[in-house]
C-alpha cells in the first residue's frame, strides 16, 4: 500500500514544483465538464452513440479543419493497445457531418517507426475508406519550434507538427490504459504522440530525460483546450500500455478540458486521479480534482467505475472509497 | 520499380522527404545511396549537393533543415564514401559521431546519479544517442558502428576501432533475454522487453564478423522474424543483419503483402538487394 497523499503534502508538492519550474499557476475554467455514455462494443452502433455524443458538446465544428489524435502503439491487432479504428472513423464521420471544413487522422507512434505498417495492422485501413489520404504521419510532418508557454519541465522550446499546430480543433483520443511509468494513460500522456520522432527519435527519449511527468504538462500547455474523446470500450490494465491485459469497460468519455476527462477516467479506473504527477503540475490546485467542480453528464462514474489491475510499484495509486 | 519510384519522389531542392512534404536528411542519404550504386546520374549530384549544404559548423547533420541540432542521421550522411562527401566534410562528420556518447555513459552523468545516490548503473560501454544529451539507444548505436567501421576499415585508427568496440558491447549488453534487440533496455520496472525485428536486424548489422554466443542465438531470432515479417523497414533490416552474417537464407521469399510506402523503405530494399548480392553500401 502507498501512502496516502494528505493535503499538506499536496500543497507542500505543489509549491515545490511551481518553485522548481518557475511556473504561473494554470488558469483554469470555473466549471469543468465531462460526459461519460456506455457504449457496449466496436459495431456499427457507435455510430450513433458518437455522432449523438459530439453534438451534444458545445464545439464550434462548422467549416473548421479538424485532427484527429489516436493513440497507435504496436502491431497487436487483437490487444487492447490501440484506440481501435471504428471509434476513430465514428468520431470522423461525425465531425463531417456537423461541417468540418477538413477532417485529418494524424498520429506519432513512439515505439514503432512503421506508422503507416502500424496502423494497416490495426485495421485503420480496412475500416476507414481512403485512410491513407486522410492520415499525416506526426513523426515526419513538417515542424515548427514552438516556445512553451508554460514550463514544467527543463524544455524550453519544442518541435511540434505543422498539421496538429494548424488545426482549427485538436481531438485526442487515447485508450483508456495502466502506464507503466506514469500510472495512467489518458488525454494528456496521447500528446506525447505529436512530438515528432522524425526530429527526437523512436522512443521520443527526450521527454523521459526532461521528466514524463513534466513533459506531459509541457505539451498539455501547448494544447490546453483539445476536445477529448477516451475509448474505454476495452482498456487496458496491468502492465500498460503495451504488455497490459484487456479491460472491458464499455464507455467512452469525453470533454473539452483534458483535466476533468482525464481526472474523470482515473475515478472510472479507480485511480486517484491527485496520485498521477502530471495532472497534479497542471491543475495547480486540488480543488480542480474535486468531482463537484467537474460537472458530469451522462452515466454516473459510480454506475460504471472497475478497478484496473495495477502494477506493484502503482498499488498508492489506487483511488480509496469516497475519495 | 523501385528506382523509378525513388527518382520521381525527389524534391525540387534536391533532397527527398520520407513520403512527400520537405526533404529529410535520412530518406535523402538512402535515396542517394540506393541510386548511385544503379550508376552516376544528375538526382544523385543533387542530392549529394542537398546533403553536403546540410552540413552544420560542429560536422554533423540535423534530421531536417530548419531543426537546429545535430544528431543521429550524422551516422548516415558518414556512410557515404568521403570522395562522395567531401574528404574534409567526411572528417568532421566522423568526428562528430566519435565524441558524441549517450549521457548515461558520460562521467558527469554517472558522478550526478552517486551524489544523489543512485544506484550507478553498470553499463559503462558508451552507446549513440537518438540526439545528443538523451540515453544511448539500439538504432542509433548500430548506425553509428556502421558508418565508424566502414571507415575504420579503410583508414584503421585506434581511437575509432575502440569506440567500435564499445558500442558493439552496449549492444551485447541490451540483447533481450533469448536474442535479438528492442529499442534500448532488455527490462522496464521488472518486466522483460521484447525483441523487434528491425532494431535486432540493425543490430546485427553493426556485429557483422563478431562472432559470440550473443550473435548466434540473434541470427536464430532474426531467422524467424523473417518468416513472419510484416513491414518493409523490418525486412530490409533483417536480411542486412543476415546478410551481414552469412545467414540470408538462399531462395527466399518475403512474405506477400509487405508494402514499400516511404523513401527509406524503397531504398533499403535496393540496398539490402546489393548486400545479399555481395556489394553492400553498409560495409567494406
Amino acid at each position: 500500500m502507498g501512502a496516502i497523499m494528505t493535503r499538506r503534502d499536496w500543497l507542500a508538492g505543489s509549491a515545490a514544483a511551481l518553485v522548481a519550474t518557475g511556473c504561473a499557476r494554470p488558469v483554469r475554467p470555473a466549471q469543468l465538464e465531462t460526459t461519460i455514455v456506455r457504449a457496449p462494443a466496436y459495431d456499427q452502433r457507435l455510430y450513433d452513440i458518437v455522432r449523438r455524443l459530439i453534438a451534444s458538446q458545445p464545439l464550434a465544428v462548422r467549416g473548421r479543419s479538424v485532427v484527429v489524435k489516436p493513440n497507435l502503439v504496436e502491431f497487436e491487432p487483437a490487444s487492447a493497445i490501440n484506440t481501435h479504428p471504428l471509434l476513430v472513423h465514428a468520431a470522423c464521420e461525425a465531425f463531417r457531418a456537423l461541417g468540418a471544413s477538413q477532417v485529418t487522422i494524424a498520429e506519432g507512434p513512439g515505439n514503432r517507426r512503421d506508422t503507416l505498417d502500424l496502423a494497416e495492422a490495426a485495421g485503420y485501413f480496412q475500416i476507414i475508406p481512403g485512410f491513407e489520404d486522410c492520415f499525416v504521419d506526426l513523426n515526419v510532418d513538417e515542424v515548427t519550434l514552438v516556445d512553451l508557454p508554460q514550463r514544467f519541465s527543463k524544455l524550453k522550446r519544442v518541435y511540434l507538427p505543422n498539421t496538429v499546430l494548424g488545426a482549427a480543433l485538436v481531438v485526442s483520443m487515447p485508450k483508456m490504459k495502466t502506464h507503466h511509468w506514469t500510472g495512467a494513460t489518458l488525454s494528456m500522456k496521447n500528446l506525447f504522440g505529436v512530438v515528432p520522432g522524425g526530429v527526437y527519435g523512436w522512443p521520443k527519449n527526450v521527454l523521459h530525460w526532461a521528466g514524463i511527468h513534466e513533459s506531459v504538462a509541457d505539451l498539455h500547455s501547448v494544447f490546453p483546450r483539445q476536445f477529448t474523446l477516451v475509448d474505454g470500450i476495452v482498456g487496458m490494465e496491468g502492465n500498460g500500455p503495451i504488455q497490459g491485459v484487456p479491460k472491458p469497460m464499455g464507455v467512452l468519455v469525453a470533454g473539452a478540458d483534458p483535466l476533468a476527462v482525464d481526472a474523470t477516467c482515473c475515478r472510472l479506473m479507480r485511480i486517484d486521479p491527485m496520485r498521477i504527477g502530471y495532472l497534479r503540475l497542471v491543475a495547480g490546485d486540488p480543488a480542480a480534482f474535486d468531482e463537484s467542480n467537474i460537472r458530469q453528464t451522462g452515466e454516473p462514474i459510480a454506475a460504471l467505475a472497475q478497478p484496473f489491475a495495477l502494477i506493484p510499484q502503482f498499488r498508492g495509486l489506487r483511488l480509496e472509497s469516497g475519495a | 520499380m523501385p528506382i523509378p519510384k525513388l527518382l520521381q519522389q525527389q524534391n525540387p531542392d534536391g533532397g527527398w522527404p520520407y513520403r512527400r512534404g520537405g526533404s529529410w536528411t535520412e530518406p535523402t542519404v538512402y535515396a542517394v545511396l540506393a541510386l548511385a550504386g544503379a550508376g552516376d546520374s544528375a538526382e544523385v549530384e543533387r542530392g549529394l549537393q542537398w546533403i553536403r549544404a546540410g552540413q552544420r559548423d560542429d560536422g554533423g547533420w540535423a534530421a531536417r533543415p530548419g531543426v537546429g541540432e545535430s544528431c543521429w542521421v550524422t551516422a548516415l550522411a558518414a556512410l557515404l564514401p568521403a570522395e562522395w562527401l567531401g574528404a574534409e566534410s567526411h572528417r568532421r562528420a566522423t568526428a562528430w559521431l566519435s565524441a558524441t556518447t549517450g549521457m548515461e555513459s558520460t562521467a558527469l552523468f554517472r558522478i550526478r546519479q552517486w551524489l544523489i545516490g543512485n544506484q550507478t548503473p553498470s553499463e559503462t560501454a558508451p552507446g549513440w544517442p537518438w540526439v545528443p544529451g538523451n540515453a544511448a539507444w539500439v538504432s542509433p548505436t548500430a548506425l553509428a558502428i556502421l558508418a565508424l567501421d566502414r571507415e575504420n576499415q579503410l583508414h584503421p585508427a585506434s581511437g575509432l576501432a575502440a569506440r567500435i568496440d564499445a558500442g558493439r558491447r552496449f549492444l551485447t549488453n541490451r540483447m533481450c533475454k533469448g536474442g535479438g534487440w528492442n529499442h534500448g533496455s532488455t527490462r522496464a520496472l521488472g518486466y522483460e522487453t521484447g525483441a523487434y525485428p528491425e532494431t535486432t536486424g540493425m543490430a546485427l548489422a553493426a556485429l557483422r564478423g563478431f562472432r559470440m554466443w550473443q550473435t548466434d542465438q540473434s541470427l536464430e531470432v532474426a531467422l524467424r522474424f523473417l518468416d513472419q515479417c510484416r513491414t518493409a523497414d523490418a525486412l530490409n533490416w533483417l536480411r542486412l543483419g543476415l546478410t551481414a552474417h552469412g545467414r540470408m537464407p538462399e531462395g527466399y521469399t518475403p512474405p506477400s503483402g509487405i508494402t514499400y510506402r516511404t523513401v527509406p523503405e524503397v531504398a533499403t530494399s535496393i540496398l539490402a538487394d546489393r548486400a545479399v548480392a555481395g556489394k553492400s553500401a553498409f560495409w567494406i
